[in-house]
Parts: structure tokens; C-alpha cells; sequence
């Protein structure tokens, strides 16, 4: 593999942005940065890989150098370990309050639609919009829906946003625009732990449906 | 010993040095609007330039402390009263038992730094005190001080009185003048319109501030893929106004990125207020590296370990 099928630019005076295509390169190559240690953010995009320099110790020339470095030694072609989450989700209800609208929409009814979800290869596409908020592509392509038109000003942490071909996690109470189709049991966020955030970019993700005794 | 915030004003914010290191989790790094001035402020009363501060916006605010301290203001300018007393900012000012510290409604500038001579006890959030307000994260119970509100610190040994240099004051202006490189989604830099002079509007925070002025028509906005963006991040929204991103603003963005305010200049962002004029000036990445050489050599001579 060569350097030829990156393409690097300059994100301002103090990054640099490798564009690199969608997939899982994109992980390969955050998780090589970070391991790096050489960059003070490795910020993982839709089709890109954005890293941020100490302009005090490091030129732009300088940095770009370094990064091509990087990229010869390790063009993002060495599999990491991927991580696998499943995740209890309670689907409809107060949990889930877009999951009946959607499923009359769709006429589906709603446990169809929450086993199209749990069948879904889902995977961490990025994580952004706010702390630990996770964009999950993957979802079965037949579950279109858009966008709240009025987006809510407090969505509860844990809850399963849904728009065509996403899925989106809320590691946060916060505001949210998505329509919500259920929410996580378990905690995505731990403020104390040393990686409070438990899903990370590249990660593997399972909904699984609550099954009550 | 205790500060208490008689009033807050309409938003005052625990901040310390930024949160680095998390943006791939969108966690931005918070850490004063306006790290210069919070320097100064710390300066003043013998204090690390990352050290917790009281970050007040427009002011009026009004404090109260329950023993001796000295303190130091410094940021946005606005009337100090020491105990009713009127006292300049950028200079070390002690304050007596019971005293109040009041901040006026600041004249120029959006952001005032109250430092005291001790350790402010904050909540530690991955390793920064700072506040982030939309998570709720850092400072006191991630939020904006209450009326009422108790802070405590550890009071250090006083420090002799200092005067911040003439040089370093640079008191905030009404109009802004950014230096900038061309941003990822600028193909060329002659596409931006240098000449323009953009008006900062109403909406305005911590996570940035919307400016107002003719850009280039981008049919492309809001459907790019989502990528990095930084403080000093210039996107240009659907609705065909600007958007500069301040140090709260989000880790990804799918907007346009037209320019980016470069390292040199990003802590003048947290000064502009609604109405205030902002012109943007070409730069080369050489010419950005030795602006911010110059401007970290002047800083350094009186704020020892602050970097830019």
C-alpha cells in the first residue's frame, strides 16, 4: 500500500486532515494516531481523519512530515481489535415515544420494526453533535424516517434516535432532534471512569430487544 | 474561606485550563473564551495562566468574600468597586473581610476574569475543572453560578502587588480584525470575500457566534460529511450567514469550514459581543507561524509558561 490513495491537507494552522474514504480505515488509522501520541486531538470524520499539533512545537511542515511518516509505517492497513457491545434497549412506550408513529407510518407493527433494529449490523461510525453522542451506521435501509421537525430541548440519556440508514445514541441528557425509538438500560456515560464514554468510533454495536420475564 | 456570588450576572462560569485530548468523543475543550485574559487575571495575584477563574459575561456581577484576599480582574472593560471603592482592573487588588467585589456592565469586550490569590474548588472532569455548560460537566455542578452560591478556596500566602505591563493590556475593541488561513472547504483563497466586514448578531455563546455579512453562495452547505472542527472554525450556514466556533463549540461539523481564525488570534473571539464589527485577514501558514511566534514572545515575557 502506498501514501497515493491518501490525500493530506492543512485544517487550519495547528491540523491536518488525511481524507481516506469512508470505512474502516478511518478507525485503522485514528486508532494508529492515538497510539502515536504525537497529536494532541485524533478526530475521526465521515470520510476523514482530522489531527491536531502543538504549533509551539511543531512547524506545519514539521507535522506534515511526521504524519507522512506515520502513514508510510502504518497506512491504517493492520486490523485493530474490534470491540462488540450488546446493549439491552426497551423499545415504545415512554422509552420510546416516535416507535408508534413510525410503525404506523411504515405499517409495520412495532416489535417488527424493533427486530429489524436488533438485526441490524450496527457500527460507530463517529461520535460528535455533543459528549459521547454516537452516530451508528448499518440500520436496515426499508426504516425511513426524518428528523423531528420540532426538535425536543431534553432527550434522556440512553435513547435510540432514528433517521434513514442511522441509528443515534444520546450518552447525555441534552437536546435532540432525532425521533426516539427506545432507550438504553445501561449507562452510556461514566463520569468517573478513566474512558467515560463506553462506545468509541469503529465499535461494534448490538440492540437487543428487553425480553420480560 | 468562601466567595459567595451575590449575583452572578447573566452567566458566570467556573473555567480552568482547556479539556484536550477528547474531541474524538466530542467533548470540546471549554477553558476561558478568552485565555489571555484569564492569564492576566491570574498574574495578578501570583497564579498559574490555567488556574480556575470566575469567567463573568457583559457583567454587572457582584461578589462577596468572608476573609482578606487579594484579587485580580482583568478581560472585557467594565467598572471594578472594591468595598464601593472604585478601582482599576490589572492590578493586584486586595479586598477586606465582608468586602463586595463589584463588576459594571462591561463598555467594551464580553468577558471579564476574576482571579483570587487560592486554589478554587471546582469539580474535575477528565483532568480540567472547566466548566461545559450544555453537559453539565466540570466547574460547580456544571452549571452557571446562582445567586447565593458559596465558592471555596485554600487561600495562598499574599503576593506582592503587581500592575499588568501597559504593553500586554490591549483593552477589547468594538470591531475585530481576525487573521486567517483558508479553510479545508475554501478551494482557493481568492473565493473568500477579504473586503467584507461582518456584524456579529444576537446569537451568541460560548460554543460561538453567529456573524452576518456576504459570503460566498455555497449550494453545498449542510450536506457535507461531517468532519473536525476547532475554535476559530469559520463555517458558512444554510442560511447564508457565518458561524465562528469559540472554544464550547462542537467537535464535527457537515457546514462549510471557509476559513480558520488562526492559533495566534483565537482568544481575541472571546471578546466580541452583538454589534461588534469582524474583518478577517489573508494569511499564509508562514506568516501565521511567526504571527503567532511574535505574539507568544510578547506574552511570555510577562506570563511565564502561558502558551497561545
Amino acid at each position: 500500500m502506498t501514501l497515493g490513495r491518501y490525500a493530506l491537507m492543512a485544517c487550519g494552522d495547528d491540523a491536518l486532515r488525511i481524507l481516506c474514504g469512508p470505512g474502516d480505515v478511518r478507525h485503522d488509522l485514528a486508532s494508529m494516531l492515538t497510539s502515536d501520541h504525537a497529536w494532541l486531538e485524533v478526530v475521526p470524520g465521515r470520510i476523514d481523519v482530522t489531527v491536531a499539533f502543538d504549533p509551539h512545537t511543531h512547524s506545519m511542515n514539521n507535522a506534515h512530515a511526521r504524519l507522512m511518516a506515520a502513514l508510510e509505517n502504518d497506512p491504517g492497513t493492520r486490523r485493530r481489535d474490534q470491540r462488540v457491545h450488546e446493549l439491552v434497549v426497551e423499545f415504545g412506550g415512554a422509552a420510546g415515544p416516535d416507535l408508534a408513529p413510525l410503525a404506523a407510518r411504515l405499517g409495520r407493527p412495532e416489535s417488527e420494526i424493533a427486530g429489524m433494529i436488533e438485526n441490524s449490523p450496527l457500527q460507530v461510525d463517529m461520535l460528535g453533535f455533543t459528549p459521547g453522542f454516537a452516530y451508528l451506521a448499518g440500520l436496515d435501509a426499508a426504516l425511513v424516517s426524518e428528523r423531528l421537525a420540532n426538535p425536543r430541548t431534553r432527550v434522556p440519556a440512553g435513547s435510540v434516535g432514528l433517521i434513514t440508514g442511522q441509528i443515534g445514541l444520546y450518552a447525555l441528557d441534552g437536546p435532540g432532534g432525532w425521533p426516539i425509538v427506545g432507550r438504553v438500560l445501561s449507562p452510556l456515560f461514566d463520569r468517573a471512569a478513566a474512558q467515560p464514554f463506553v462506545l468509541g468510533a469503529g465499535d461494534r454495536v448490538v440492540l437487543r430487544r428487553l425480553t420480560r420475564p | 474561606m468562601t466567595l459567595i456570588a451575590l449575583d452572578p450576572g447573566v452567566q458566570c462560569t467556573l473555567q480552568a485550563a482547556p479539556r484536550i485530548g477528547l474531541r474524538h468523543a466530542g467533548v470540546p475543550a471549554s477553558g476561558p473564551a478568552d485565555p489571555v485574559s484569564m492569564a492576566l487575571a491570574n498574574r495578578l495575584v501570583g497564579r498559574a495562566p490555567g488556574d480556575a477563574c470566575l469567567e463573568i459575561t457583559y457583567g454587572p456581577a457582584r461578589f462577596r468574600f468572608g476573609a482578606p484576599v487579594q484579587i485580580g480582574i482583568a478581560g472585557a472593560s467594565a467598572p471594578v468597586r472594591v468595598g464601593g471603592i472604585p478601582r482599576e482592573p490589572h492590578a493586584t487588588l486586595k479586598v477586606e473581610a465582608g468586602e463586595e467585589v463589584g463588576i459594571g456592565a462591561a463598555t467594551a469586550g464580553a468577558r471579564i476574569y476574576l482571579a483570587v490569590a487560592g486554589d478554587l474548588k471546582a469539580d474535575e472532569f477528565l483532568g480540567s475543572r472547566s466548566t461545559y455548560l450544555p453537559a453539565g460537566l466540570g466547574g460547580i455542578e456544571g452549571r452557571a453560578l446562582r445567586k447565593g452560591d458559596a465558592l471555596t478556596f485554600e487561600a495562598a500566602a499574599p503576593v506582592a502587588e503587581v500592575t499588568t505591563p501597559d504593553a500586554l493590556r490591549n483593552p477589547p475593541q468594538d470591531s475585530f480584525a481576525l487573521r486567517a488561513v483558508p479553510g479545508p472547504d475554501l478551494k482557493d483563497s481568492a473565493d473568500f470575500p477579504w473586503a467584507e466586514t461582518f456584524t456579529a448578531s444576537p446569537r451568541l455563546s460560548r460554543m460561538g457566534v453567529e456573524i452576518m455579512g456576504k459570503l460566498p453562495d455555497r449550494h453545498d452547505a449542510g450536506v457535507m460529511p461531517s468532519a473536525a472542527v476547532f475554535p476559530g472554525t469559520l463555517q458558512a450556514t444554510p442560511q447564508g450567514h457565518g458561524f465562528l466556533l469559540l472554544v464550547d463549540g462542537q467537535t464535527t461539523g457537515g457546514y462549510p469550514h471557509l476559513l480558520q481564525v488562526i492559533r495566534a488570534d483565537r482568544h481575541l473571539l472571546g471578546q466580541v459581543r452583538p454589534g461588534n464589527r469582524i474583518r478577517f485577514l489573508p494569511r499564509t501558514q508562514a506568516r501565521a507561524e511567526e504571527d503567532l511566534r511574535a505574539k507568544q514572545a510578547l506574552l511570555e515575557t510577562w506570563l511565564p509558561g502561558f502558551r497561545l
